[in-house]
């Protein structure tokens, strides 16, 4: 009697929390900025994390909690990772867009390279670099 | 008999009320438009939520290594939502550039602007260019302002 209540409880919860999951994916699609991604993931997670320790008093299988310390660690270092990841590339983009004097000077130095090494291919091209 | 139904309903009632904050935590998730309100109702489930779902997992198990290791799983968390917060917070401050005005730093601009006033009268706008006010135009206007210098050259 007590046992299938405990059975209805938890299997409700995990019931439940997989729901939640899927709403939480749809906002991690829908979500208009990165952020919004990252914050729904690191709710997944929170989630899953739930959902493993209720599993493991369902199946009355004591591993699974440990599982559980570990996923709460790679969440959290995949979220670390990601804000680093995306704070990067947006540094990058706006110093390459800032930066159009550095452009320019790099589409220079490639010109030269080219005229270089077709020099070195071809010998009209040296002719054409004397000329100039 | 009845010690084992009061620990079922102790266990579940703080289960449920776990479940109803994690919930509450992915309703205000969807509902709010900004992230940095989104991070706000996330932190609840990050907190509140793991912390009542874990201790009605740790009434229904009694002594034993598993809630042990329940209570380390609230204390790693305790520790690692607020710093995952803050950098999601900071990810979102950086690269958003319609993020609005913190009332923090208007605050800050307001006290500047009525210091510059009292000290220089109408000077108070160039005076101090801070991270509120250099917005999107300013870093436009000081890029071309590069590629201005380059086209010179």
């Amino acid at each position: 009697m007590i046992g299938q209540a405990y059975h209805y409880l938890l299997l409700g919860a995990m019931i439940l929390l997989g729901v939640l999951i899927i709403v939480s994916i749809i906002r991690s699609v829908l979500g208009p900025g990165i952020s919004d991604r990252v914050i729904a993931v690191n709710m997944i997670g929170t989630i899953i994390i739930m959902l493993i320790a209720i599993l493991s008093l369902y199946r009355n299988e004591s591993y699974l909690v440990d599982v559980c310390l570990i996923y709460a660690m790679i969440s959290f270092l995949s979220v670390v990772v990601l804000c680093k990841v995306y704070t990067g590339v947006y540094l990058q983009r706006k110093n390459m867009k800032a930066n159009l004097e550095a452009v320019e000077d790099n589409l220079q130095h490639q010109e030269e390279e080219v005229i270089v090494v077709e020099a070195e291919g071809q010998p009209e091209q040296k002719e054409e670099e004397a000329v100039r | 008999m009845t010690g084992g139904w009061i620990r079922f309903l102790a266990a579940a009632g703080l289960l449920l009320l776990g479940l109803f904050f994690e919930v509450l935590a992915v309703f205000g998730a969807n509902r709010f438009k900004k992230a940095l309100n989104r991070i706000h109702a996330a932190a609840m489930g990050d907190t509140l939520g793991i912390l009542f779902v874990s201790l009605g997992l740790m009434v229904m198990r009694g002594f034993s290594m598993d809630s042990l290791k329940l209570f380390l799983v609230i204390l790693f968390f305790w520790l690692a939502s607020p710093v995952s917060g803050h950098m999601i917070a900071r990810l979102e401050a950086m690269t958003n550039q319609n993020l609005g005005e913190i009332a923090v730093i208007r605050m800050e601009k307001e006290d500047r602007e009525k210091a510059a006033g009292s000290g220089r009268p109408g000077g108070g706008d160039e005076s101090l260019p801070d991270a509120a006010e250099t917005g999107p135009e300013e870093k436009g206007k000081s890029g071309s302002g590069k590629g201005r210098k380059g086209a010179e050259k």
